[in-house]
């Protein structure tokens, strides 16, 4: 009998023991969308889970495509992962439905110094001032150019931002770029990505150089600013390359710059480096973005995939330990390899190859702490880039510049109308 | 007597709501409940997800629709692309079944291959075109340089605004001709083979006896075809997004991508649902028409 009790006791102390060690469940969605990112990513989990006994991570792998459609859907149905992933631009919508918790309360002063500038612009949620999203890692984007053909068309190569390209400097070097027997376009812009996000992150900050942007953001109208005569001349100027028919066909096929190499530069982000680098070797060079303002001014982009904490998750400090060992500057450069992003933290950029002192993309981060403007941190964010990359396509093929703008600031400044101004925005 | 014949009655009714049950109720959920939905929202500013109350708006979402260019544009677009296709693509395949329809060796082997577009996903069909398309140098742009002896082309197929929408209707054709050639082909070995063997006797001509017996003999078939490759065509949407995306300045953009862009990419619910409504009610007024003129086609027989 006493045996008997004993062994009940024993039992239940162990339960005990074992629902107080039981795991915390934590999930994590992940937009797959590059194998390498998704490797690191895997890696990255099954070592966190291995190396503590309190938390264990479960990741759910998501296409890219679907991705935010999929968010959105899980929003409305309350069933939002613990961690989620996002794509920068897409956060303020996120964070005015309530979906998003502030991570203030959790990121340390010393962390808070070391993450780019950039990296906190892009995930402050204006009303409030607090800190939504962080990135492991920006995005950067700038010109890739064939160091042979550049040095034959005898064509300055600039060192850093401050002696980037005038204007003219850009359209003499993409006329003699032209010329080369090799060269059929002289500039990739990547029109065949479609219309889509890449529209409005690597065309925008064309009208951000000459001082027009796509949306006012203090008052958050559209209309004057979208379709002002400095966003008219920006684009005007996009337009004019393409008739001069320096740019390459959306048609063309992806490799016009890295494999068939019948253009010699291209105008892309980041995620380039790896084929870049296997096409061009050594002859492969980083060309700071264009002054190509009126006062002499370049505008780049910035914002990538970044990290946010569910307002429905039951364990947030567990979803931000495993967001904290995702942080960890070796962590954050593992990452890095994989896709060639700038490295959210100073202290992981100090220490990477490609982005220190004499690293090959140092433009990047360069240009991240001096001349990137980050996307409208507005709710209306998905309306403003669908209507400015429609205007963009349009464009493209020939439309009246300020028709296609105009028309795209109307269908902003109407949904933000129909919205009551998104409060507190506005108010 | 009575009694029997009543109560085979009742099991007969009893047996055909059985058989129709699972459709009805299928069809009230997934095709009446969302139209209604779609009827009332068209009147609200409803948002895909938005923390702010959805209100009655009247018909602002219609005032602004009857504006909006670019709906327009993609209501025309639809429109040509439909009575450019359901012609042409039923015509040729009549002339495709009409070729098949033979017995010589190999025979099979012919009727595989005009079929097998229709079995690959679209999607796939419209990445494989993409690839054939390219400008400067895809595989089309070859073939016209070596037929012209290098005079012409080359052609951005995908990004011209003139040859754009050309070159989807292709696309489209080629994808499906195999599918109403199939029905086609149902349709000819149906036809009694004592027709044709009377009309050589009397000696009428091949034109004849395909003018009087095989078109004639066709007649249901061609309502069929008719009725779902307009539908078809009014569904529109894989190989415009996959190819276009609509562009060059809209000349490819289609109803049901207008709808899906303003729904989906803009979160603008209440307005897609309103353009939807237009939508449904175009089809519903052509099926319609289809309807009555194919009825009177029936009551002659």
């Amino acid at each position: 009998m006493l045996k008997f009790s004993f062994c009940g006791v024993l039992i239940a102390l162990l339960g005990v023991w074992a629902l107080a060690q039981a795991p915390v469940e934590i999930t994590v969605w992940w937009h797959t969308g590059q194998v390498a990112e998704l490797e690191v990513i895997t890696a990255l989990v099954e070592e966190f889970n291995a190396s503590q006994n309190e938390i264990r991570v479960r990741l759910v792998n998501i296409p890219e495509a679907e991705y935010t459609a999929q968010v959105r859907a899980a929003g409305l149905a309350g069933k939002l992962p613990d961690l989620l992933d996002l794509d920068g631009p897409t956060m303020a919508n996120f964070v005015w439905n309530g979906w998003l918790i502030p991570l203030d309360p959790y990121v340390s002063d010393e962390l808070r110094a070391d993450l780019l500038p950039s990296i906190i612009a892009q995930g402050t949620y204006p009303p409030d001032g607090k800190l939504y999203a962080i990135g492991m890692v920006d995005s950067g984007l700038a010109i890739w150019g064939n160091r042979n053909y550049l040095e034959r068309a005898g064509v300055r190569i600039p060192a850093g931002v401050d002696d980037a390209w005038t204007l003219n400097e850009f359209e003499d070097a993409l006329k003699k770029l032209a010329a080369l027997p090799e060269v059929e376009w002289p500039l990739d812009l990547k029109l065949g990505y479609g219309i889509g996000e890449w529209y409005t992150y690597g065309f925008s900050p064309i009208i951000q150089a000459f001082g027009g942007d796509l949306i006012n953001r203090t008052t958050w109208r559209a209309q004057g600013t979208l379709d002002g005569i400095a966003s008219v001349l920006g684009m005007t100027l996009f337009q004019h390359w393409i008739k001069e028919g320096w740019v390459v066909p959306a048609s063309a096929g992806d490799d016009a710059f890295y494999g068939k190499k019948t253009a010699a530069l291209a105008w892309v982000g980041h995620w380039m480096y790896g084929p870049h680098s296997q096409g061009l070797g050594e002859d492969l060079v980083l060309i700071p973005m264009p002054k190509l303002g009126a006062g002499c001014r370049a505008a780049t982009g910035m914002g990538t995939w970044c990290w946010g904490i569910t307002s429905t998750s039951k364990h947030p400090e567990a979803a931000w330990k495993f967001l904290e060992y995702l942080l960890k500057p070796e962590n954050i450069l593992r990452f890095v390899a994989a896709n060639g992003a700038v490295p959210g933290r100073k202290s992981a950029i100090a220490q990477s190859e490609l982005y220190g002192p004499d690293g090959k993309l140092r433009v990047f981060a360069e240009q991240l702490l001096t001349i990137a403007v980050p996307r409208p941190v507005h709710p209306a964010y998905p309306v403003i880039t669908s209507a400015f990359a429609e205007a963009v396509q349009n464009i493209m093929a020939g439309a009246d510049v300020y028709e296609e703008l105009h028309k795209a600031a109307i269908k902003i400044d109407q949904d933000i109308e129909e919205n009551a101004g998104y409060p507190p925005f506005g108010g | 007597m009575h009694v029997i014949k009543r109560n085979t009655q009742i099991w007969e009714e009893l047996a055909a709501w059985c058989f129709l049950g699972p459709a009805v109720v299928l069809l009230l959920v997934f095709v009446v409940a969302p139209f209604v939905m779609s009827v009332i929202l068209s009147f609200t500013n409803h948002r895909l997800v938005s923390p702010l109350p959805t209100k009655f708006i009247g018909f602002t979402n219609y005032s602004r629709l009857f504006q909006d260019v670019s709906f327009w544009q993609a209501f025309k677009n639809t429109g040509l692309f439909a009575a450019i296709v359901v012609p042409m693509q039923s015509g040729l395949a009549l002339l495709l079944a009409l070729l098949v329809n033979r017995r010589f060796s190999g025979i099979y082997f012919f009727r595989g291959i005009y079929f097998m577009p229709v079995v690959i996903p679209m999607v796939v069909v419209s990445v494989v075109w993409y690839f054939l398309l390219m400008y400067p140098e895809g595989l089309l742009n070859a073939v016209v340089r070596v037929i012209s002896l290098g005079k012409a082309g080359p052609y951005d197929w995908l990004r011209s605004p003139s040859l754009a929408l050309p070159t989807i209707i292709l696309v489209s054709i080629w994808q499906g001709v195999g599918f109403q050639m199939t029905v086609y082909l149902a349709g000819l070995q149906n036809i009694p083979h004592e027709l044709y063997e009377a009309a050589r006797i009397d000696g009428a001509s091949a034109w004849q006896q395909f003018l009087h017996i095989t078109l004639p003999g066709l007649r249901n078939t061609h309502i069929f075809v008719l009725v779902t490759t307009t539908i078809l065509a009014f569904k529109l949407f894989t190989q415009v997004e996959v190819l276009t995306q609509g562009g060059p300045l809209g000349t490819t953009n289609t109803l049901v991508r207008y709808i899906y862009v303003v729904g989906y990419r803009e979160l603008r619910v209440g307005y897609a649902s309103a353009a939807s409504v237009i939508f449904i009610v175009i089809v519903l007024v052509i099926s319609l028409i289809q309807r009555l003129l194919l009825r009177e086609e029936r009551e002659v027989t």
